[in-house]
C-alpha cells in the first residue's frame, strides 16, 4: 500500500480532532477488514493520507445492559456479538446475522460499527484503480444500470443520485428490525435513519463523526425474531439476500411485526406493505405468503436481477415463519 | 525457518539480542534508554519478543513474511477472502493481510511454524489424513485449527467445518481437514 500516517487514539475526542484536523484527508480505522481492502484496491480518487486508530479507546468495546436497552460499543467484533448471552437473550436475531457474516477470521476482526457503516461492493465501484469513476463516486455514469447487475437493487435506486448499489450489510437488517438506535459524537437517530445514498458513503456521518453506540431496545413481552441469509457459499460471501423480522404475538395473532430485507436495494428496506398484510393475523402459512408476496409487490428489477425478487419473497416467507 | 533480528531504529544495523542492540545505540547513537521512534512495535512471535521498526502501511502478513522471514504465513487474495495468511494473534485467528503490522504493538503472534515447533498433534494428523496436495492452503488450515482447539479442545465436526469456513483450499482437500482435526483433538484430550 501506499504511504499514509498513522495515529493511535486514546480517546473518542483525541480522534475527533485528528480528523477535524485533516478533513476529508483521514479516515478511521477499526477492524480494518473493508477500509485495508479499499486502499489497496484505490478504488476511490483519492488515497487517504491519514489513519487513526480508534482500537484502543476503551469505552467502545464492550456489551451490557443500561436502563433497560442493550448498549453495544461499535468497537464490538461480529464474533462477540454472536456469542453474547446478552444479545441472544433478547435480540437472537441480531446474534445470528453477526454469525453469519463474512467468515470466521473476518468476525475476530471486524467490528459492528465498521460493519453498518461498511461500503457498497458493486463489481464497478471497487474495480481497482478507479477504473470506474462512477455517480457514487462524484462522477456522471453508473455502469451497472445497463452492464452487469446481477446483484444490485430490485426495488430501484436512489433518486438524486441514481446508484443502484445494494447495502450489504448482514448485521443491519437485524438491528433495523429490532428497532436498534444509532448513537454518534454528534447526535442519535434510528438505524434506519442512518443509513443514506451520498457519494463514497453509505451513513450520514459527517467527516469527523465518529459512531459511539449501538442501542437496541427490549423488545416487548412476547416478541421473536430471526433471520435468514441467502448466498451462494455458506461462508465468506455478502448476501444476495438476506431478510430479518422482529414478530411479537399476543393471543396466537401478530401484534406488531418488523421486518428488513437488505441487499436488495440501496439501503435496508422494510416491506411496508408486508407489515400490513400480516398485522393482526395469526403466522399460517397462508397469511405468511399473502405477507411474502406484498414484500416484493414494489420490485423493480434491472436486467439481469430478476432472480432476486423470488429470493426476496422467500426469505421473507422462511424469517416470518422462524418467528412463530 | 525462523531468525531473531533486533535492527537498529536509527541506521538499521542487525544486532544478535536486545542487549547487544542497546549498546549499539547508546554506543553509536548516543541515546539511552532505546527510544521508542515513530512506528517502533515490540511484538513477540512463537514466543520470542522481538523489537521492529515499521512503516504504517506494511501489513502484519508483509512484516512476518517479507521481514522476518516466517514463510509459512502464505499470500493468496491479499483482500481477506481466502484464509492463506492466517496467524494467532493474542489467541485469536486472524488474517495477516488484512492486519496492520503498526496496530501490533505488545501483541503476541503464532505463526505455522511455532505450531510446528510445539509439536502440536495437529501437523502428525494432517500428514496422515492427507490434508496437503500442494500445501500453500495448509499453514493457513492448521494455525486456524490450532486456535479452534486451544478455545475449544473437543468440538464436533460441524464446528470444525464452521470453524474452518474462512479457509479456502484450491486443490479440495476439505473433507481431509475435518478428520484430521478431529483426531487432533482427540489425541490432545488424552
Amino acid at each position: 500500500m501506499e504511504h499514509f500516517s498513522h495515529f493511535n487514539a486514546q480517546t473518542v475526542d483525541d480522534a475527533v480532532s485528528i480528523l477535524r484536523r485533516y478533513g476529508d484527508r483521514a479516515h478511521i480505522i477499526a477492524g480494518g477488514t473493508d477500509l485495508i481492502g479499499k486502499m489497496k484496491d484505490r478504488i476511490l480518487p483519492r488515497y487517504p493520507e491519514a489513519l487513526v486508530n480508534i482500537k484502543a479507546i476503551p469505552s467502545l468495546g464492550s456489551i451490557q445492559m443500561r436502563n433497560g436497552m442493550a448498549s453495544i460499543g461499535p468497537l464490538c467484533t461480529l464474533d462477540e456479538i454472536a456469542r453474547s448471552e446478552i444479545i441472544e437473550g433478547h435480540w437472537p436475531a441480531v446474534a445470528r446475522a453477526a454469525a453469519r457474516a463474512a467468515s470466521p477470521h473476518l468476525r475476530e476482526m471486524g467490528t459492528i460499527g465498521g460493519n453498518i457503516c461498511q461500503d457498497i461492493r458493486c463489481w464497478y465501484y471497487r474495480q481497482p484503480e478507479n477504473r470506474f469513476p462512477c455517480l457514487r463516486k462524484g462522477g456522471g455514469k453508473c455502469y451497472a444500470i445497463n452492464g452487469d447487475n446481477r446483484f444490485h437493487s430490485i426495488f430501484g435506486g436512489s433518486v438524486e443520485e441514481g446508484c443502484y448499489a445494494v447495502h450489504p450489510s448482514d448485521a443491519a437488517p437485524a438491528l433495523v428490525a429490532l428497532d436498534g438506535r444509532v448513537k454518534t459524537t454528534k447526535r442519535t437517530v434510528s438505524i434506519e435513519d442512518f443509513f443514506t445514498v451520498s457519494i463514497e458513503k453509505t451513513t450520514i456521518l459527517d467527516l469527523d463523526e465518529i459512531v459511539t453506540e449501538i442501542q437496541l431496545p427490549l423488545p416487548a413481552e412476547g416478541t421473536k425474531s430471526a433471520f435468514g441469509k441467502f448466498a451462494l457459499r455458506s461462508s465468506i460471501d455478502f448476501p444476495i439476500v438476506n431478510c430479518a423480522a422482529a414478530v411479537t404475538l399476543s393471543k396466537g395473532k401478530v401484534a406488531a411485526a418488523r421486518i428488513c430485507l437488505n441487499a436488495v436495494y440501496v439501503r435496508p428496506y422494510r416491506p411496508a406493505a408486508s407489515e400490513e398484510a400480516i398485522l393482526g393475523k395469526p403466522l399460517t402459512e397462508e397469511n405468511v405468503e399473502l405477507a411474502a408476496d406484498a414484500s416484493v409487490s414494489g420490485a423493480r428489477p434491472l436486467s439481469r436481477n430478476r432472480y432476486m425478487v423470488q429470493i426476496a419473497r422467500t426469505m421473507v416467507k422462511r424469517v416470518l415463519l422462524a418467528c412463530s | 525457518m525462523t531468525t531473531s533480528r533486533y535492527l537498529c531504529p536509527y541506521c538499521a544495523a542487525r544486532l544478535d539480542d536486545h542487549d547487544a542492540l542497546k549498546s549499539h545505540v547508546i554506543a553509536e547513537h548516543g541515546s539511552a534508554p532505546l527510544p521508542r521512534a515513530d512506528g517502533q512495535i515490540t511484538i513477540t512471535v512463537n514466543g520470542q519478543i522481538l523489537e521492529q521498526k515499521v512503516e504504517p502501511e506494511w501489513t502484519l502478513y508483509y512484516l512476518l513474511h517479507d521481514k522476518l522471514g516466517f514463510s509459512g504465513a502464505k499470500q493468496m487474495c491479499d483482500r481477506g477472502a481466502c484464509g492463506s495468511c492466517t496467524v494467532i494473534v493474542n489467541g485469536k485467528a486472524i488474517l495477516s493481510c488484512m492486519t496492520l503490522a503498526i496496530e501490533c504493538d505488545g501483541k503476541r503472534v503464532e505463526t505455522a511454524e511455532g505450531v510446528a515447533a510445539a509439536d502440536h498433534p495437529l501437523i502428525e494428523e494432517y500428514v496422515k489424513h492427507h490434508c496437503m496436495q500442494c500445501g500453500y492452503c495448509t499453514p493457513g488450515f492448521v494455525v486456524t485449527a490450532k486456535a479452534l482447539l486451544d478455545r475449544d479442545p473437543d468440538p464436533t465436526a460441524e464446528e470444525v467445518r464452521e470453524a474452518l469456513g474462512g479457509n479456502l483450499c484450491r486443490c479440495g482437500t476439505y473433507p481431509q481437514h475435518t478428520k484430521a482435526v478431529l483426531a487432533a483433538a482427540k489425541r490432545l484430550a488424552k
